[in-house]
């Protein structure tokens, strides 16, 4: 089986004009970049990462570098969700890398990961934001493909985040779950058979608005759907989402979006998908 | 099995350990219902069997992962007086509690489990501890306390390992007989059945290097989020 060792190189930074622009950039396959778009009323730049291979295979090894730099904005997405496929003996293993200097904003908003039957992946993000910097990051997991029948069948998915705040770590989450556990828990929780999850972290200055938009997000949470909103070590704070199905995560998350973009305006940045 | 008698040595930390882990010892931690509090008013656990599910494939998890590692690491950091490590260590519990409420309560019942003994044992470890925490500005941490402890009684890895194992699961279930139809027989029929399971997870947790530590489980984290701002509670996490 052939085995991919790619890597993805990018800084983003502010021209003359203020329009952020990519400064530097590098990849080699399976990542592929897209033509950036510039959205002018958010005044963000949006980058699309492709994998223009099937999916994430056993023995791939992936690494990424984004930088932001101090007056630059930049959403990174994908167009797809990211399939990790059946692995008969190895793992894949991904390392990201974001870097946001001080008065840099940086939005991390990936379509899920979908791990399939027998597959083990583990992924291991760092985010160092200076003072001043701002960052809103997720990561997306559906069970696996539902519409298949097939689900919470992977053997070992391991997602490791460390946040770290003017050089202070703020936060480390390690998601480490066999499919069988997390099933489990659904299924302690009430959540169904397709639940799905979003973790998301918001890094801002303080706005003195989280009294408004803390109440906002957590109304959310019902009817089958699990939210909840928490104050970082400092700094940020930690949104949690359990939807019954990929759909009503999909609104969810437009929804907290739509909610944060009133209080943090480069959210407002149209990501043309949701 | 040996039938070595015990020594004075032993007899000194076991005393110690039974101590600091005994419910008269005031570490606060009646107060805290560790998540348990918020999962049943969201109607996910709610009898005996759904608090075992509950235990077996949440709390014992977190302790493999967490907790005992993180005590682990601080136990072998104080043995070495290696202080940049023991404030990582604090700052890494600290950094994984997501929910303020778990956090705030681990840094509550560290800070008080620290001061308590340099207070009790006028030991230098604990000055020591407590001197250089307030000058690095390090967050208090229950499973470092517990492992300074440990380290001031004279006692084995293995044990302080069982004795922060011990005092989790039975405050645990002890909580939840408070917010719960639960005798005290099936109470301690399900903290004898989470116990036998403790060993397990305690030899790995010994071996669970620094960059391995942490798990949460998202219901959990959103339930102990939600408890924040709940508008009656027992608990106050």
């Amino acid at each position: 089986m052939p085995e991919f060792s790619g890597h993805l190189s990018l800084r983003a930074a502010p021209r003359a004009d203020g329009r952020t622009v990519l400064a530097a950039q590098a990849f080699r396959a399976p990542f592929h970049l897209g033509k950036p778009y510039w959205d002018a009323e958010a005044r963000t730049l949006v980058a699309q990462i492709v994998n223009p291979t099937a999916g994430i295979l056993a023995g791939d090894r992936l690494t990424s570098d984004i930088a932001v730099e101090s007056g630059a904005a930049l959403l990174v997405t994908t167009p797809s969700a990211s399939r990790v496929f059946r692995m008969r003996g190895g793992a894949a293993a991904c390392e990201q890398r974001f870097t946001v200097a001080d008065g840099a904003w940086l939005e991390v908003l990936p379509e899920p990961l979908v791990p399939h039957h027998g597959c083990t992946y583990r992924q291991h993000t760092e985010v160092s934001i200076a003072a001043g910097g701002g960052l809103f990051f997720v990561d997306q997991l559906m069970p696996g493909r539902v519409a298949h029948g097939e689900a919470w069948a992977w053997d070992r998915l391991t997602l490791a985040l460390e946040v770290r705040l003017g050089g202070d770590l703020i936060l480390r989450e390690r998601f480490d779950h066999n499919g069988a556990a997390l099933r489990d828990l659904a299924a302690l929780a009430g959540s169904g058979p397709a639940a799905c999850f979003a973790n998301a972290i918001l890094i801002a200055p303080p706005s003195g608005h989280e009294t408004a938009w803390r109440p906002a997000l957590a109304a959310l949470h019902g009817d089958g759907l699990w939210l909840g909103v928490s104050e970082l070590r400092h700094g940020g704070h930690s949104v949690k989402i359990v939807a019954p199905d990929a759909v009503r995560l999909r609104r969810t998350l437009r929804d907290v979006r739509r909610i944060l973009a009133g209080y943090f305006p480069r959210l407002a940045c149209e990501v043309r998908k949701l | 099995m040996t039938s070595a008698p015990a020594t004075s040595t032993d007899a000194a930390w076991i005393l110690g350990q039974l101590q600091a882990g005994d419910s008269f010892y005031p570490t606060g931690s009646y107060a805290h219902s560790f998540g348990l509090e918020p999962l049943v008013q969201a109607g996910v656990v709610h009898d005996r069997a759904t608090l075992r599910e509950f235990i077996f494939l949440s709390a014992l998890p977190a302790l493999r992962h967490a907790d005992l590692p993180l005590a682990a690491q601080a136990w072998r950091a104080f043995g070495e007086a290696n202080w940049p490590r023991i404030g990582e260590l604090c700052v890494l519990s600290s950094a994984l509690k997501t929910a303020r409420e778990a956090r705030a309560a681990s840094e509550q019942i560290g800070r008080q489990r620290a001061e308590l003994l340099a207070t009790l044992r006028a030991d230098p470890l604990a000055t020591d501890f407590l001197r250089r925490a307030a000058a690095e500005n390090w967050p208090h941490s229950s499973a470092v306390s517990a492992a300074l402890e440990g380290r001031v009684f004279g006692a084995p890895l293995g044990a302080v390992l069982a004795g922060i194992g011990y005092a989790t699961l039975s405050s645990l279930v002890s909580a939840a007989m408070k917010i719960l139809r639960l005798g005290q027989n099936a109470s301690q029929s399900l903290l004898t059945e989470a116990l036998a399971a403790l060993p397990g997870h305690i030899a790995a947790a010994e071996t669970t290097a620094f960059e391995d530590i942490g798990w949460f489980n998202p219901w959990l984290d959103i339930a102990a989020a939600r408890h924040e701002t709940a508008d009656a509670r027992m608990f106050i996490s």
